[in-house]
């Protein structure tokens, strides 16, 4: 733009009303773009910041880790901003939880590619796991720091169904659309993780004894 | 049904998941069968304290202006370099804007004739979108009015029937054209009624739906056809505004709820008219 308006100071038209139309558009067309952005970035943060803790979560539970989790939400905002316009349908944190989940795996990928199969250690943990009752699992239910290492040490797959079902609060469907896989998956996925972390819940228990 | 059969349905039944028929089948087998009863005690119990107990984990107030802040870098390098939103790329470009050196040369008088053109060629195509978006803002001024004075004064509709047979007849002898009506009290935005309005330089058809205890205007006029058939949104002063456009009209959406019931209502609308 710089260009055209250079070269239009340079020209002499004999109209003085033409010559002003066109600086004046030259002007506005530097402004122009910038409010359509900010009214663009208004509408997007009005949808999506509330979401924040939710998409924090999610990334914290993937990534097990606060800086990877914090790097996550911001890349992940970055990306759904660029596909707000695209954007459709009416459940924006199941979208945003949708790009936050994309963004955690891609950097899983890249930097412990291991943490995508389990890294759990059958051999320790399934020692005296006979031995322990649902009913000592239920007395230790209230330890906080019991269910989050045990959660924190389930795969992927699991930490991220577990957490969208049960701190998020959403229907099969709404995991179903952010994990990409159909409803009744979404179930045996769950019963899953969730028999999985009884199990590695009794390991930890019968360690302590 | 078997033991195996509700071990499977268990963690359906436990989230509410499942249907009523099916729901009612393992309430049955649970009250007869205290193995699975007490397996379901757990299952529940275990839901529960993951519930109560995994630790949730908000995002802090630096995270949040992180965000914010990197959002607005995103929007500031693009208003600069035109849109091209390459500028977050961490590694800058190696080589010097080439476009620069232009000024720094003593003019020629073919680089000058070849600016002008330039220039002229520039100019002509940014006219008509800056004219296209400045009668943007007026006309979503103009819809904001309206929706705004419809609620003011008692004038809300000047056809009030929640029956799509009586709205769309009346409008229709009002206007110059058939604006699609239809009731959408089953999705939650029953129909009130219909009214004349004049947007645009023009009259159209304005028909208002409520939403819980809010009222949303949808004012429809024939699309022209050159018209971006793109939908968008604008906030401004607390109000929402959609458009889309098909084939046939253009569609503005105002009102005071969120975009969320607005997105939906839009949704709905569609689906409803496409079966009409």
């Amino acid at each position: 733009m710089a260009l055209a308006l250079q070269a239009q100071h340079t020209f002499e038209p004999e109209d003085f009303e033409l010559r002003r139309t066109i600086v004046k558009f030259a002007v506005l067309k530097k402004t122009e773009p910038a409010e359509a952005e900010t009214a663009e970035l208004a509408s997007f943060e009005e949808a999506m910041l509330p979401h924040l803790d939710a998409a924090h979560n999610l990334a914290r539970w993937l990534t097990r880790n606060e800086q990877d989790a914090q790097d996550v939400v911001q890349e992940a905002y970055l990306r759904a901003f660029r596909s707000f316009a695209g954007f459709r349908g009416s459940n924006g944190r199941a979208w945003l939880l949708t790009i936050v989940r994309n963004t955690s795996y891609t950097l899983l990928k890249k930097n412990r590619a291991v943490d995508l199969t389990t890294t759990f250690d059958e051999k320790i943990h399934t020692v005296g796991r006979e031995s322990v009752s649902p009913a000592t699992i239920l007395q230790h239910a209230e330890d906080t720091e019991l269910i989050r290492n045990a959660m924190e040490e389930l795969p992927a797959e699991f930490r991220e169904i577990l957490s969208l079902r049960h701190q998020e609060s959403l229907s099969y469907n709404e995991i179903g659309d952010i994990l990409k896989i159909p409803i009744g998956t979404v179930m045996s996925r769950l019963a899953r993780a969730r028999g999985k972390l009884k199990e590695y819940l009794a390991a930890r228990i019968s360690q302590e004894k | 049904m078997n033991c195996q059969e509700i071990t499977d349905l268990m963690d359906g039944y436990l989230d509410g998941e499942l249907d009523a028929l099916t729901s009612q089948k393992i309430e049955q087998h649970l009250r007869d069968c205290c193995t699975c009863e007490e397996a379901f005690e757990g299952h529940t119990a275990l839901a529960h304290a993951i519930t109560q107990r995994a630790p949730y984990y908000k995002a802090t107030s630096e995270l949040r202006q992180r965000v914010r802040s990197s959002l607005r870098e995103a929007t500031g390098a693009n208003a600069v370099d035109g849109g091209a939103r390459a500028s977050r790329a961490p590694i800058s470009r190696p080589t010097a804007e080439p476009r620069w050196v232009v000024f720094e040369r003593p003019w020629n008088w073919l680089a000058l004739a070849a600016a002008i053109v330039l220039g002229a060629i520039i100019g002509a195509s940014f006219l008509p979108r800056l004219q296209q978006s400045g009668s943007g803002q007026f006309l979503a001024t103009q819809l904001i009015a309206s929706h705004v004075r419809s609620l003011m004064a008692t004038h809300l509709t000047d056809v009030a029937s929640s029956d799509q047979h009586t709205v769309k007849p009346w409008l229709d002898t009002k206007l110059d054209f058939a604006a699609p009506v239809v009731d959408l009290s089953s999705e939650g935005f029953p129909l009130i009624g219909g009214r004349l309005d004049y947007l645009d330089n023009r009259p159209v058809a304005a028909l208002v739906y409520g939403r819980r205890k809010h009222f949303i205007n949808l004012f429809v006029w024939p699309a022209a056809s050159d018209e971006a058939k793109v939908p968008k949104t604008i906030t401004r002063e607390g109000y929402q505004l959609l458009h889309w456009a098909d084939s046939d009209f253009n569609y503005w959406v105002v009102s005071d709820v969120n975009l969320n019931d607005l997105q939906l209502f839009k949704q709905q609308f569609e689906t409803r008219t496409a079966r009409h």
